[in-house]
């Protein structure tokens, strides 16, 4: 494990939100990502994955967020002491990020040949015809026919599967070592979907960047990383590979596992998860879950210590009662 | 009843030409990728919008009198429900307040009578009382989509047109949305479905048409079409449904 | 996402309230409310019960802050802490309605002009209004102090004049905004009466934000009023009045500083207490974005 090229454990990450008073997003995140994994990162909202994601670009502070305790190590830096400086170095360089496709995305008054030159370029100087040499190839990467043409216009002349491809072209720029990529196909037609997500397992091949790809698609994430971890409530609640998927040793992620409409007949009952996760900041002693959890028993919301527990190369969970539940 | 809609093009030929018929109590659905006309589609259907070539039907009689679409009466048997629940509700009014409105004017203007038919609408669509009186912003998206319904059923429709209803909610606020359109279906409601998202089209409707570039590329029914699609489009579509376990 | 405790229907109205004062902002809301309406509340009541009257010859002139006098007296031996309040309805209350009734003129002119099919008539309004927003309303309201004559009731008539444009665009545009949004077509599908509609759904979405551009007016116009009776163009002696006693007394700042400056505070009073509750208000928009 030793060599991964991210490790998180027990990160707890808060926000501030009057003077006084301060909201705990994430509570415990325990997980590592390998060079060259793609790893899903699923949650409902709420579940804390975003800020997850801030955390490793960097840009927590723009939401009044700040990291509590835990430790958070990329490539053998601590992100967490890192200052604006080094995240000059890491933003873009080592760590990319591709924005979800509905709400951010090419910056509406700047052609798409600028923001790829600055994506490309970082703040350093670059020869001008190096700049679009490098930007045409990428263009082709993220299969953007004619890119010279593409390169003159505007984000508004271009659909909004091409809009991603560009931004995952920024990403990608400076071939980082890892992607986070958060939701980058909600709001996508699904064939674009399907498109883009060969396109991400295309440069994992190629590139051996490792990926962080968050979503809340259940399915999406099953069919295209190789590993899953699972969020609720602000902690990490349990890392299987996908394949185990059926192998669930987390109640939260059989009832998500369950929940899938695909396996229901046409009106036929569907399985959904009581409730609604817990309101941020107001989170129940003991598991988080248990208000909502079919298997739970009064211990389980008991003030205990959240384990994280390995039932398997690979696999991590932490439901108290999971031996008794599935047997060891 | 039925609605029977045929058309020719539209401005910038948003929908093109097409035939579609909604037979008495069943669930149709219309999939199709953004920018297909889908949306266009379902405006025509509910009256928000006038095609500009063709007609369509209620129960054999056209919707359309001279600049007047449903008129009077008419008006209630169709509604529709939005995509975006941020602004299918008024932010100024509480939910009770806005589907309490719509009891006043069609059913009864008792106050406090319409107040309470709207809390058991609301009720019924999983909003509890608390909820009922507070303002939007202070609602999940799932919640507005429900409280959306309740106002588009309060003048008790025979038809329920759903705009995307679930494309910009969350996964648990979607099934419970699905679950209460179900029972809606169950209680007799027709539904038209508009929707890219086709788990949630072969999880709730009997037909459905596939749409492309303003035309109707299929159609039939929706075990049809998902099992064995026969247009080369509809097979893309149903190709890249990604499937756990498949990999 | 609420994330809000004192949502709950059972917190205490205290909870609440405590909830409300520590969201952003809330702390200037308070205090710029405060202090706005403590000079406002004594403005109107001290000059009824207070000892003196605003013209009354009560001492010598030009004698300093005294206990009897903390705000000194003015060059005729008028007690300068009258005046000062007594001006309040004057720079206050002017200037209120020089802001309301803009704002009704332009929000209903607004609203009318966004609900409007009538492209010609929307487009001549339209222009007339950008042609009106044009013009520099200092510079306007001088010139046209100097056609209509000076007074308090004309400098009213002169800010309605020109300030209801500026009321009329925010509200026209947010007018037609809002009838883009999917609420309003849902009134269609509801078959309200337009009436209705304008009514309890237009209007409340609209006149938000005309309210809040008002506020900031406010500011703007105590000054505008203020400046104008600075000028002589407004208030006429004897009428107390912030700018005019401010006029007044700067013959005789090198003696009598109290003559200047306790008017000069009251304004600065007024407007900075209306600043806190704009900057409150601006801040909790965005702490809730």
């Amino acid at each position: 494990m030793s060599n991964a090229l991210v490790q998180i454990d027990s990160l707890c990450i808060d926000v501030k939100v009057t003077r006084t008073r301060r909201l705990t997003i994430v509570n415990s995140a325990t997980f590592d990502v390998q060079p060259g994994q793609l790893l899903g990162l699923i949650g409902e909202s709420g579940s804390g994955k975003t800020m997850l994601c801030r955390s490793l670009v960097g840009t927590l502070h723009r939401r009044g967020a700040y990291i509590n305790s835990g430790s958070l190590k990329f490539n053998g830096i601590d992100l967490i002491a890192a200052s604006p400086k080094d995240w000059r170095e890491i933003r873009g360089k080592e760590i990319g990020y591709i924005p979800q496709s509905a709400l951010a995305g090419p910056n509406p008054v700047m052609t798409i040949g600028a923001q790829m030159a600055e994506a490309i370029q970082l703040g350093e100087k670059m020869d001008k015809s190096v700049v679009r040499k490098r930007a045409i190839e990428l263009l082709e990467i993220v299969q953007i026919r004619r890119p010279e043409i593409v390169l003159k216009q505007y984000p508004y002349e271009l659909s909004g599967g091409m809009k991603q491809r560009v931004m995952i072209a920024c990403a990608i720029a400076r071939e980082p070592k890892l992607i986070v990529a958060d939701e980058p196909t909600t709001g996508l037609d699904v064939t674009v979907q399907a498109e883009i997500m060969q396109l991400l397992k295309q440069i994992r091949k190629d590139l051996n960047t490792s990926i962080i790809l968050v979503s809340h698609d259940l399915p999406l994430i099953n069919e295209v990383c190789d590993d899953i971890v699972i969020m609720h409530a602000g902690s990490t609640v349990e890392k299987i590979p996908s394949a185990k998927i059926q192998d669930t040793r987390h109640p939260y992620t059989e009832a998500l596992y369950r929940s899938r409409i695909d396996l229901v007949e046409p009106r036929g009952k569907l399985i959904t998860i009581n409730g609604q996760p817990p309101t941020v900041g107001d989170w129940p002693t003991g598991c988080r879950f248990a208000g909502r959890c079919d298997y739970a028993k009064p211990g389980c919301s008991a003030d205990v210590e959240i384990p994280s527990i390995k039932v398997g190369p690979n696999h991590l969970t932490s439901c108290l009662r999971q031996a008794e539940i599935w047997g060891k | 009843m039925s609605v029977t809609f045929k058309s020719f093009g539209y401005e910038v030929q948003a929908v093109k030409n097409v035939d579609f018929v909604l037979p008495q109590g069943k669930v149709v659905g219309i999939v199709g990728e953004s920018g297909s006309g889908k949306s266009t589609f379902a405006r025509v259907l509910s009256g928000l919008q006038e095609p500009t070539g063709g007609y369509v039907t209620y129960l054999g009689a056209p919707i359309q009198d001279g600049k007047e679409i449903y008129k009077g009466e008419l008006r209630k048997a169709v509604q529709m429900v939005f995509q975006d629940p941020y602004s299918s509700l008024n932010p100024r009014m509480r939910i009770i307040n806005a589907v309490a409105e719509a009891v006043r004017v069609h059913q009864n203007p008792n106050k406090s009578e319409a107040q309470q038919i709207a809390l058991d609408l609301l009720k019924r669509m999983g909003i509890s009382e608390i909820d009922a009186f507070k303002y939007p912003s202070s609602l999940s998206g799932g919640q507005r989509q429900r409280a959306s319904v309740a106002r588009a059923l309060s003048v008790q429709p025979k038809i329920l047109i759903a705009d995307e209803p679930t494309s910009a909610i969350d996964q648990s606020a979607q099934s419970q949305l699905l679950e209460l359109f179900s029972e809606l279906i169950k209680d007799g409601l027709s539904i038209v479905l508009v929707s890219h998202d086709l788990g949630v089209i072969r999880y709730l409707t009997d037909n459905v048409y596939v749409m492309q570039n303003g035309e109707f590329v299929e159609t039939g029914s929706s075990s049809k079409i998902f099992e064995n699609p026969s247009n080369a489009y509809t097979q893309k579509l149903i190709a890249s449904i990604p499937s756990s376990g498949k990999k | 996402m609420s994330s809000n405790k004192a949502f709950a229907a059972d917190a205490s109205r205290k909870e609440r309230l405590k909830e409300w004062v520590s969201r952003p902002g809330g702390f200037g809301i308070i205090t710029g409310c405060l202090m706005f309406v403590t000079i406002t509340v004594v403005g109107f009541i001290y000059p009824l019960v207070g000892p003196f009257g605003t013209d009354e010859f009560v001492g010598e002139s030009l004698e300093g802050p005294s206990l009897a006098h903390p705000m000194g007296l003015d060059q005729l031996g008028r007690d300068v802490m009258t005046r000062v309040f007594a001006a309040v309805p004057a720079d206050i209350g002017i200037a209120f309605l020089g802001v309301t009734i803009p704002l009704v003129i332009g929000t209903v002119v607004g609203i009318l002009l966004g609900i409007s099919k009538n492209k010609q008539v929307v487009s001549i309004v339209s222009s007339l209004i950008d042609g009106i927003n044009a013009f520099p309303l200092l510079i306007i309201a001088i010139a046209m102090v100097t056609f209509l004559g000076p007074g308090l009731f004309n400098v009213v008539i002169i800010l309605t004049l020109m300030s209801w444009a500026r009321y009329a665009r925010i509200a026209r545009t947010k007018a037609v905004v809002v009838l883009q949004e999917n609420y309003i077509e849902a009134t269609k599908l509801m078959g309200y009466s337009k009436r209705r509609v304008i009514s309890k759904h237009v209007a409340p979405n609209v006149s938000s934000e005309s309210l809040a551009y008002a506020l900031s007016d406010f500011i703007l116009v105590i000054i505008i009023v203020s400046g104008l009776s600075f000028l002589g163009f407004a208030a006429r002696p004897p009428m107390p009045e912030w700018g005019a006693m401010i006029a007044d007394g700067r013959t005789f700042i090198g003696q009598a500083w109290w003559l200047t400056v306790f008017p000069g505070l009251a304004l600065c009073w007024s407007a900075i207490s209306l600043s806190f509750i704009v900057e409150g208000l601006s801040r909790r928009d965005r702490g809730n974005a």
